[in-house]
């Protein structure tokens, strides 16, 4: 686990992203500067845990790592204060994974670093 | 007096459920093992390739905490036996994906019913005045060796529960519960060994009959409650005969455990066992009904529990997915599948 991982694990967890305190406008990835009206007076937010597939696609050759998941979905997807997210979906009949689709985050392992390292947990998504 | 009772009563305020997506016949392992036939269940709940007991209980929990209300937890206890670290808390992963910081978490251990005594810690701590609300949680990936008879069973899932204080939208009250231990080795796991070991048959009367029935008659003889009294009961799960067997032996019927009987469906799901059968049923369940819950432990040990549903629960309804639902939505794997997936076939 890098420490970088570390210290965002509230980003990986809860979708911990950004709302500015001037415009109010929500960011994820968290910002420090708001994107919008450039102020710093930026605080910590969770985003909405659900939201719909803007695009979507099936991964057969995804990077190391993930190979053992092949097939999988990645999507693009709006959450419901219209911040975007790029995210696999699991657990999810196949007809279900359309544009359009309204999805909720789950926490799921995203890396595991060999047999002695650390498990790197995060987001995902599923349809309901 | 063995039984456990606080003077301020806590109470449920929150109940989450969590099965995962994959079903496992119990066709496919008979298949590739004995040739044909089946287990003792119909199917087992398998975990993803990317789940495990912390991404479980975080799902469980967050729905807990939802239908609860709770903004703080003062406790964060994960009752497993499948932790993915043998040092490394999953409790405070746990904690930090709920955003729970000020809290006393911590791992509990005791076979399958590790779920249970989170419960009744919780209880304590809340029935002490120490904590207003706590979050006590039973999960787990149960692994079988291939080709064993643990193997049509061991199963993935748990529930997680909202104990605090008793409000006016408590779900349910738990009045009292009595423990029952002893030394007994009808199944265990070694350190590092990646498979429990059982004395097979051994495991029925000395382990899993006796210590219920003990713990129960206990809690029968203390409270001078009688089966009649209560409306459901749920036993641990290992398969779908003990709990039927040692329902009978304590005057209990079919009617009474049918609703928390999900061993058929998904299997044993070890410390989430009983936790999650106890969710089945609240999930029916009306103000004013009894319930009667005694978990196993191997090891061993068996957890009593009275419960008393409260007017909140028709509050709750609708709050979170019900484990009916969830048995609904899997989806059948193959025998292959399962063993990616449960990290017994690399590629």
């Amino acid at each position: 686990m890098t420490i970088q991982y570390w210290r965002q694990r509230d980003r990986y967890y809860r979708l911990v992203g950004s709302a500015c305190s001037e415009c109010g406008a929500e960011f994820f990835p968290p910002v420090y500067r708001c994107k919008k009206c450039g102020s710093e007076k930026i605080t910590d937010k969770e985003m909405p845990q659900t939201g719909k597939v803007l695009t979507y696609t099936r991964l057969h050759e995804p990077l190391p790592g993930f190979e053992a998941q092949a097939p999988f979905y990645l999507a693009v997807i709006t959450l419901d204060n219209g911040t975007r997210v790029l995210s696999q979906i699991v657990d999810s009949p196949d007809e279900s994974v359309k544009t359009g689709a309204r999805v909720r985050a789950i926490v799921r392992r995203a890396r595991v670093d060999g047999e002695s390292g650390q498990i790197v947990y995060g987001y995902k998504f599923c349809t309901v | 007096m063995h039984l456990m009772q606080s003077k301020e009563r806590a109470a449920i305020l929150g109940y989450g459920a969590y099965v995962p997506y994959y079903r496992l016949p119990t066709t496919e392992i008979a298949k590739v093992w004995k040739g044909g036939g089946s287990g003792p269940n119909v199917e087992k709940a398998v975990a993803s390739m990317d789940e495990d007991t912390v991404t479980m209980a975080i799902e469980a929990g967050r729905e807990a905490v939802k239908m609860s209300g709770v903004q703080s937890l003062g406790a964060v206890f994960v009752g497993t036996e499948s932790k993915p670290y043998a040092v490394k808390p999953t409790s405070t992963m746990v904690a930090q994906a709920l955003g729970q910081h000020h809290t006393l978490a911590a791992d509990l251990e005791f076979a399958c019913k590790a779920g249970t005594e989170a419960m009744q810690v919780v209880t304590g701590l809340v029935g002490s005045g120490m904590i207003e609300a706590g979050l006590a949680i039973g999960m787990d990936t149960a692994q079988g060796r291939p080709g064993d008879d643990l193997e049509y069973t061991a199963a993935s899932g748990g529930a997680a529960y909202v104990i605090g204080r008793r409000g006016k939208d408590a779900v349910a009250v738990i009045d009292c519960s009595t423990s029952f231990v002893s030394d007994t080795g009808d199944f265990w796991r070694r350190a590092h060994e990646r498979y429990p070991r059982h004395l097979s048959r051994f495991t029925g009367e000395p382990a899993y009959f006796y210590h219920i029935e003990n713990s129960v008659k206990t809690l029968f003889k203390e409270t001078g409650h009688k089966p009649s009294d209560f409306k459901y009961a749920v036993f641990h799960q290992p398969n779908p005969r003990f709990p039927v067997e040692v329902a009978s032996r304590l005057g209990f019927t079919m009617d009474q455990i049918k609703t928390g009987l999900l061993n058929p469906m998904i299997g044993n799901t070890y410390a989430g066992s009983s936790p999650i059968g106890l969710a089945a049923v609240l999930d029916e369940a009306r103000p004013g009904d009894k319930i009667l819950m005694a978990s196993f432990g191997s090891g061993a040990g068996s957890d009593a529990f009275c419960i008393e549903v409260l007017e909140g629960i028709e509050k709750s309804r609708g709050v979170n997915p019900t484990v009916k639902s969830m048995l609904e939505r899997g989806t059948k794997i193959d025998y292959s599948t399962y063993s990616k997936f449960r990290d017994k076939l690399h590629k």
